[in-house]
């Protein structure tokens, strides 16, 4: 990867925006940056592409106005942190130290903060990523790292200028963190046919005692709930470049379903990254709730709470949810108004998921779309 | 001719009438009609007695054309001050039993858990029957006194001594008597036009209220611009409702005007707004030509300053119109007509009634209308003389009135205080940041009698505030220039500020606005509920012309409130723009290296510039960017 002219090419769209900004000074205009919408109004479905896309609708925001002033002010000080602090040095952050540097009293006032919340920061860090259409890696912005992965595989991974081969295969019980930026990582010598992919830790866990991924030949990866980015952008590049088939594994319920569409499509607050997060071959191998039947688990199942019947008819109104299976699935579940959890096949035994759900499933190729 | 006219049990002679007059002694008149007078109510009789002094005050300074300078004196004269401890609160009883002595007492302080309560507005003095006989209670009105708080009383009995003075006219010596000391007695001696509310029978009344209250004479001195001034007692012989005059006294001076000095019992003082001191704020409100102060029996001496040069214009004579007459105005003028029939009173000194309209009031008084009612003194003589008429009599033709189709009274009566003059009148006593005054063209009501209506709505400055600092929205009622402080449930008025949309004009919740609303209802014929003359009646066209009347006033407030609100948004604005210009010329700096100073003076230039836009600007990038944040906020969390 062509790391160094990135990191040129987005200071240089930094300083673009910055002269930009003075331009429109000395024309005594109203200061103010294009920030493409997020949300559902300016977010869609790409049918084609199978991922979730941005609009072309564009906001302004305002330096002179009462409502965007704060958050202007904010998104200036991400784009000077930026610039002067990570990408002139070479240097990454987190979320979070941007958010404790940035953070002072305003000069002038007795007690407003440049930043209240880091929430304020995140914003606005999402506002100049889209802004200037990069996205927060290049920014050298790294997100709270997540996600563990063991397997029949060696990587390449660097930090600043020093190379570590790690070798999948030897992780023991934890598994390799995936770092939040995976840009750098590099796959080599791959026994792997497919990966795994399972939104809990706990059953990594089991998989991991179980062997599960040497006696199947798999890459086992774990999200550990909602994806972050660096797991994201790894199994896309997995998908990708390695050209293995991915399968997810959630909980039969609406989060489950989401984590799964996240990962697959993209989201509408990220809608701007689907490109190099999302992973249109990921396939849903379960739970379903099909599944509950199929494998005699209603005494195990969880009845379903008022939020997740509103989360399911919300899912079954979105576009990527809109194939036939997924809409029979989605009924089902409004129907039966149940959930259950991947651990309750441990009702069965510990192992059964490993020694038959899994092997079954995927012999069967029993998958959603 | 009608008496006998109609039915059998009808037929009572004049002689008999004659008696049944003479067998009703004033006094008993008098207390019969103490109500109706303005006499109940210990606060209230004082109030009573003050507006009648002063309202005689006010139209003799304007009869011999000078501007009023009025001193109303109320002073107690009582022993020391007593202390009484009247227990403690429970945090829940609001009602306490007092001794009959407090609950009379003619100055009344009020101490609860060491503070000072206000008679009128925390708390009041009730009679309740308990038994066969009443007691007096001290009842609180919005919160009962707090557990374990004490409760005391400061109190003297005795009575209150008020003096009012002006330098008008004077009455002539030979008229004293009468003016003072005789009831159903006309006080005035020009010609009879219309004045403040048809008000001004009531001296006599105060005189005959302080000798039953206490057995004193009301102390007169009297000058008429010639040097000569005359002091004198005057009391009433009740029985012969004639003046008895003693101590008289003349010597030569240069004083002018009237000075008329009483103690009464029976009465009490406070600041309510009931009282002598709002009564007379109000009243200098409506006659920016007069000059009145107050001394009140603390000693304090309050000025309201005369704000207007301009004498009101002399009001055009002319005779009363029968539908705006109460009782004892046509009491009243019975008893000074030189008419020596009751029909030729009535058609000499009323306007529009003619011999065929008397005969139509025979016919409803006497005739088979009245059945209901059959009393004897009901029964009117139209050729007796007019001094042998009764109060029931009177009223009986007042009512009959109603059912008389009469000519309207003529329109140029009118006579309203002027715009120019209430501008000056409110600047001067409530200094408000910003006033609409407003005066409404002529319109008739009850399809015919004039009136018209005057407003103003003031704010700011020391409208609506009150002596403690806190604001309450105050709405002034006046009828000719006359304040109406009483039963304002039942009038025009209060009706038309309630059916307001007060909301629409930035008043939300007026009644803790900083506000002060004035409407004055001109009319020859005010249209009273009751005889108490203390409210307007709620007559469709009269509530109506008063809303159209505030909500002019009020429209230009709400424009001013806006105007405000505007400058104080555009200041926000301002700040909220220099408060992060600095920070966003340093990020500007750090990523270009351009100067810092140049950066902040060019974004300076053009917050100034940016603070006056429009709001709908701001306030649609403000919507579009909450539906935003609102739409991603759902997608939170999600990156871990």
């Amino acid at each position: 990867m062509a790391k160094t002219e990135t990191r040129e090419e987005t200071l240089k769209k930094i300083d673009v925006m910055a002269e930009r900004l003075l331009k429109q000074a000395d024309a005594k205009e109203n200061l103010h940056l294009d920030i493409p919408i997020r949300g559902s109004s300016n977010v869609f479905f790409d049918e084609k592409g199978k991922k979730i896309v941005l609009g072309d609708k564009v906001a302004k925001r305002y330096l002179f106005n009462v409502a965007h002033a704060r958050r202007f002010m904010q998104t200036m000080l991400v784009s000077s942190y930026v610039k002067k602090d990570l990408l002139e040095n070479n240097l990454t952050a987190t979320l979070r130290d941007l958010y404790y540097a940035k953070k002072h009293t305003i000069r002038g006032t007795r007690d407003e903060n440049t930043i209240e919340e880091q929430n304020e920061s995140d914003s606005a860090i999402v506002d100049l990523e889209v802004s200037l259409d990069t996205f927060r890696e290049r920014l050298h912005l790294r997100a709270e790292p997540k996600g563990r992965m063991a397997g029949d595989m060696v990587v390449s991974d660097r930090v600043r200028n020093k190379v570590d081969k790690i070798d999948l295969a030897h992780m023991g019980s934890g598994g390799w963190a995936v770092p939040s930026i995976v840009e750098q990582v590099e796959f080599t010598d791959v026994g792997a046919e497919y990966v795994l992919v399972a939104e809990k830790n706990a059953i990594f866990d089991r998989l991991n005692e179980d062997e599960y991924w040497k006696k199947n030949k798999c890459i086992l990866i774990t999200t550990a709930g909602q994806a972050a980015r660096g797991a994201r952008r790894l199994i896309q590049r997995i998908s990708t470049e390695l050209k293995m088939p991915i399968y997810c594994l959630t909980d039969a319920d609406p989060y489950g379903w989401y984590i799964y569409s996240t990962m697959k499509y993209g989201s509408m607050a990220l809608a701007h990254e689907s490109d190099r997060l999302g992973c249109p071959a990921m396939k849903f191998l379960g739970m379903s709730i099909s599944d509950i039947e199929h494998y005699d688990l209603r005494n195990v199942t969880i009845k379903a709470k008022e939020v997740d019947i509103k989360r399911a008819q919300e899912l079954k109104n979105y576009d990527w949810f809109k194939s036939r299976e997924w809409q029979a699935e989605i009924n089902k579940f409004l129907d039966k108004k149940i959930k259950a959890e991947i651990q309750a096949l441990s009702s069965k035994s510990l192992q059964y998921i490993s020694k038959t759900y899994l092997p079954d499933k995927i012999n069967a190729q029993d998958f959603l779309p | 001719m009608a008496a006998a006219a109609t039915t059998e049990q009808k037929a009572v002679t004049s002689a008999d009438l004659e008696k049944s007059f003479k067998e009703y002694s004033i006094a008993e008149f008098f207390k019969k009609n103490r109500q109706m007078l303005g006499y109940s109510g210990d606060v209230r009789s004082l109030t009573t007695i003050v507006h009648e002094y002063v309202t005689n005050s006010l139209d003799a300074c304007e009869d011999s054309r000078v501007l009023p300078e009025i001193t109303v004196e109320v002073e107690a004269l009582t022993a020391k001050p007593r202390h009484t401890e009247l227990g403690a609160g429970d945090g829940e009883k609001r009602a306490f039993e007092i001794s009959d002595e407090i609950g009379k007492a003619a100055t009344l302080r009020i101490f609860v858990g060491g503070s000072e309560k206000k008679r009128g507005e925390d708390y009041v003095i009730k009679y309740e029957r308990k038994g066969g006989s009443s007691v007096k209670m001290l009842v609180f009105k919005s919160s009962a006194p707090p557990k374990d708080a004490p409760l005391s009383a400061e109190w003297a009995i005795g009575h209150l001594r008020v003096a009012v003075q002006d330098n008008g006219s004077g009455i002539p010596k030979s008229k004293v008597g009468a003016a003072i000391g005789k009831l159903l007695a006309g006080t005035k001696f020009n010609e009879r036009m219309q004045k403040r509310g048809q008000q001004g029978i009531g001296a006599s009344y105060a005189t005959l209220f302080a000798q039953i209250t206490t057995g004193k004479p009301t102390r007169v001195k009297t000058g008429t611009g010639d040097y000569k001034v005359y002091e004198c007692d005057v009391s009433i012989d009740v029985k012969r409702n004639e003046p008895a005059i003693s101590n008289p006294k003349e010597y030569s001076g240069n004083f002018k005007g009237l000075r008329v000095e009483t103690e009464f019992s029976e009465v009490a003082y406070d600041r309510s707004e009931y009282g002598v001191y709002e009564y007379l704020r109000r009243t200098a409100l409506a006659n920016p030509h007069a000059q009145i102060t107050l001394i009140e029996p603390s000693k304090e001496i309050t000025v309201f300053p005369r704000a207007s040069k301009d004498l009101p214009k002399k009001p055009k004579p002319a005779k009363p119109h029968p539908l705006g007459l109460t009782t004892s105005d046509l009491m009243d003028m019975a008893g000074v007509t030189e008419a020596r029939k009751i029909s030729s009173f009535l058609t000499n000194e009323l306007t529009k009634v003619t011999d065929d309209k008397v005969k139509e009031l025979a016919g409803i008084i006497n005739g088979a209308g009245w059945e209901r009612k059959k009393k004897e003194e009901l029964v009117i003589d139209f050729d007796k003389h007019p001094k042998t008429l009764q109060w029931a009599q009177a009223e009986a033709l007042v009512h009959s009135f109603q059912k008389v189709k009469f000519y309207n009274p003529d329109m140029d009566t009118l006579q309203p205080i002027g715009e120019e003059q209430i501008r000056k009148s409110l600047k001067n006593l409530l200094a408000p940041e910003h006033m609409k005054v407003v005066e409404r063209k002529p319109k008739v009501f009850r399809g015919g009698i004039p009136f018209m209506v005057e407003a103003a709505i003031a704010y700011g400055g020391k409208a609506g505030k009150k002596e403690d600092g806190s604001t309450e929205g105050e709405i002034m009622r006046f009828a000719n220039r006359v304040p109406l402080l009483f039963d304002s449930g039942n009038c025009a008025i209060t009706e038309a500020v309630k059916n307001m949309d007060w909301n629409r004009y930035e008043l939300k919740n007026i009644e803790e606005q900083p506000v002060a609303v004035f409407i004055n209802f001109v009319s020859v014929y005010v249209p009273y509920t009751g005889a108490g003359k203390l409210a307007v009646s709620a007559e469709e066209e009269i509530v109506s012309e008063i809303r159209m009347a505030l909500m002019e006033c009020a429209r230009e407030i709400a424009m001013h409130i806006h105007g405000m609100q505007k400058a104080e948004d555009e200041e926000k604005r301002r700040q909220i723009f220099f408060r992060y210009i600095e920070e966003v010329a340093e990020c500007l700096h750090d990523i270009t290296g351009k100067d810092k100073a140049v950066i902040v003076q060019k974004l300076r230039k053009i917050a100034e510039e940016r603070t006056a836009l429009a709001e709908a600007e701001d306030a649609e990038a403000e919507a579009e960017l909450e539906k935003v944040e609102k739409e991603a906020e759902k997608e939170i969390g999600e990156e871990g």
